[in-house]
């Protein structure tokens, strides 16, 4: 134990103060993936090119990126028990985060926009009552913890104002298998957090949706909006897109009727951009595109899609098979293809 | 073009895999399909008599079965697929559209109008309500006969869909080529039809199957296609499609076959037409071993067919957070 901390000081005390994004080549996005027997996390620029690759040692699911700092922590999958504080211009491992006992990860995390407090999605192994995880970021100890306003927190988004929006899915799971446990009686909901940690509102589903998990979020106006994945019977067609400004009632976007069952479903990632927002379906093989009032626009089919960010006023996406792409209008325009399977997300950087 | 295609498809002997399961099972199973819609709408226009359409309903449903469950190309854009057999449908949304069809504007039958209506109210699930018709509030014929025509289009549209230069049949055949988007290797093309066919096999498990045996317990309502008492004919004529689909991608996957065949023949012993027996518990054990009979199907053909064909499931699709 001595040495192997040893070890992890001497790697922090190598690492380069003052280190930007500019200076590892200004990727555009993050995202892990899996290169042959190999986990990694890629810096990626615009045009989809690999401007660094860090080994992982199991498989990420999300990443944030430091605001200032050339700096990612990358999350295990939930429910995860570490997370890694990289530094990307040397690689090296600057610290591992441990949730404290009785917590694990969940998957997503958030930096302040000062760079000073990274907030991590974490439950409470029994039970999985969420908490906000609170890390200072000169030397990634734990300050404290919130408490997420909900059962199963995922993914989270700051605004503009530094409230949080927080995805409550509403599973309660196994702490040692990830099995559901609660199926039938989940309730997510959307938790507005002031920036102390204050739960300032809670925005639930109507009845009829409460196996409708919400998941994933992406900023939309002065709101959310947030990605789902239905527990409930695969039969029903029902809306995986919601849109929510705190303040008023979400507000459900359901795709055209002849794609009610294209997203099976489930939709993996989201993001916002050009007035627009876009969910993926790795399951369905699809990106839906709505407007951001939405209206569907566009559906696209592309093999285990998921991974979606902004690129310029369009999207770009990345899939299992390797495959890099931009998303204009109703087309898939290849940027590159890499041997690699990417992950779920594509976190973008700065 | 036509014959630069030609050139390509000769040339790749690597994925002839691909395209048997293209020429051999998929076009001919459209082939059959446009044909069965084609004479289910002529003898609709002749009579509107329930008897009399009921075999070509049975007809084209087989031929629909024998190509169901890809949901790539033609069927899947603009909700075809839906629209043709639109189960299972729980809320009865197409019951609920199609009455308000039959006692509305008659305006929304003629085809142009027709075509945009609910996925839920038209195709064969559609033609199966009127042809085995409970209390219907108006009479049925220019419902039928509407329907009927729209099935014939909807068909026509596919088998188009697949043909010629930008058809999907070229997408797939011409996989990593430059200028294909969709599929940017030979393998991917592979992985897509093994897809559709590991897809096909789990809405049978858990669809076909799964909703009449139920999670808790039975649920002999359930299942498919009660009013023409066909829920063991649609597995049966599902799983034969599937079958020739694996046999065309992959002859040599004997343990797949196999597994196929006693799925099959284990279907035939039942003599059950709705699965009403899934409300006896000795019965229930019969299907729920058909159930775990599809089951091994897929689980052999991932133990066979994957490694032989070089793919995979998705990274993503199977993983869930």
């Amino acid at each position: 134990m001595a040495t192997r901390r040893g070890f992890l000081a001497g790697l922090a005390s190598l690492s380069l103060p003052g280190i930007g994004w500019a200076d590892v080549g200004s990727p555009a996005w993050l995202t892990a993936g899996r290169a042959g027997e190999d986990y990694v996390l890629h810096g990626l620029g615009p045009a989809g090119e690999s401007l660094f690759a860090i080994p992982l040692p199991a498989r990420g699911h999300a990443a944030a990126a430091h605001p200032s700092r050339a700096e990612a922590v990358a999350f295990a999958r939930r429910p995860g028990t570490f997370a890694l504080v990289i530094d990307c211009f040397t690689g090296a491992l600057r610290h591992r985060l441990t949730p404290p006992g009785g917590r694990q990860f969940n998957g997503h995390g958030a930096f302040s926009a000062d760079g000073a407090l990274l907030m991590t999605s974490e439950v409470v192994a029994e039970g999985s009552q969420g908490r906000i995880g609170l890390w200072e970021t000169e030397g990634y100890t734990r300050i404290g913890e919130w408490g997420s306003g909900g059962i199963g927190p995922h993914d989270m988004k700051r605004l503009a104002d530094g409230r949080l929006v927080v995805a409550n899915g509403g599973i309660e799971t196994d702490p040692a298998d990830r099995s559901k446990l609660n199926i039938d009686r989940m309730r997510p909901n959307l938790a507005l957090l002031s920036p102390g940690g204050e739960v300032l509102e809670i925005a639930e589903l109507e009845p009829a949706l409460h196996q409708n998990s919400i998941r994933h979020l992406a900023l939309v106006g002065g709101g959310v909006g947030f990605a789902m994945q239905w527990e409930g019977d695969p039969a029903e067609p029902v809306p995986l897109l919601g849109l929510w400004t705190p303040g008023g009632a979400p507000i459900l976007c359901p795709p055209a009727p002849e794609d009610a069952f294209t997203m099976q479903g489930y939709a993996g990632s989201i993001a916002a951009s050009g007035g627009r927002v876009a969910i993926s379906s790795p399951r369905g093989g699809a990106v839906m595109v709505f407007s951001d009032q939405g209206a569907p626009l566009a559906t696209l089919r592309r093999a285990d899609i998921c991974g979606l960010a902004p690129l310029g006023t369009d999207f770009a996406a990345s899939d299992g098979g390797g495959g890099l792409w931009r998303i204009a209008g109703d087309e898939l325009i290849p940027l590159r293809h890499a041997p690699v399977a990417w992950d779920n997300h594509m976190v973008p950087v700065g | 073009m036509r014959l630069t295609l030609a050139l390509a498809l000769c040339a790749a002997p690597a994925f002839a895999d691909t395209r048997e399961a293209v020429e051999e099972v998929i076009l001919p199973g459209y082939a059959r399909f446009t044909a069965a819609a084609d004479a289910l709408a002529e003898a609709a226009a002749q009579s509107c008599e329930a008897e009399a359409l009921r075999p070509a309903f049975h007809e084209a449903l087989d031929a629909w079965l024998g190509v169901s469950f890809l949901h790539f190309g033609p069927a899947e854009d603009k909700g075809r697929a839906l629209a043709i057999w639109f189960w299972p449908d729980p809320k009865g949304l197409g019951a609920k559209a199609q009455r308000a069809l039959l006692t509305g504007d008659p305006a929304r039958l003629e085809p142009e109008d027709f075509r945009d209506q609910s996925v839920a109210a038209r195709g064969l699930s559609g033609l199966e309500r009127l042809l085995w018709p409970q209390d219907l509030p108006a009479d049925p014929c220019p419902l039928i006969r509407a329907t009927a025509a729209d099935l014939a289009r909807l068909a026509q549209e596919i088998e188009a869909g697949w043909q010629g230069d930008a058809g999907f049949a070229a997408t797939l055949l011409t996989a990593g080529e430059a200028g294909n988007t969709r599929y940017l290797s030979p393998a991917e093309a592979r992985q897509a039809v093994f897809t559709q066919m590991m897809a096909g096999l789990e809405f049978i498990a858990d669809q076909r199957l799964g909703r009449p045996l139920g999670d808790e317990k039975p649920r002999p309502e359930r299942a498919e296609a009660k009013a023409s008492a066909r829920s063991q004919r649609n597995v049966a004529v599902n799983l034969q499609g599937l079958r020739r689909l694996a046999a065309a991608l992959l002859p040599e996957a004997e343990a797949t076959l196999a597994a196929f065949d006693r799925a099959i023949a284990h279907g035939g012993k039942l003599k059950d037409p709705v699965f009403a027996g899934v409300a006896d518990p000795a019965k229930h054990a019969e299907i729920a071993l058909l159930r775990q009979y599809v089951k091994a199907i897929r689980a052999a053909a991932m133990a066979e067919m994957a490694p032989a064909l070089g793919v995979g499931i998705g990274f993503n699709a199977q993983d869930g957070d």
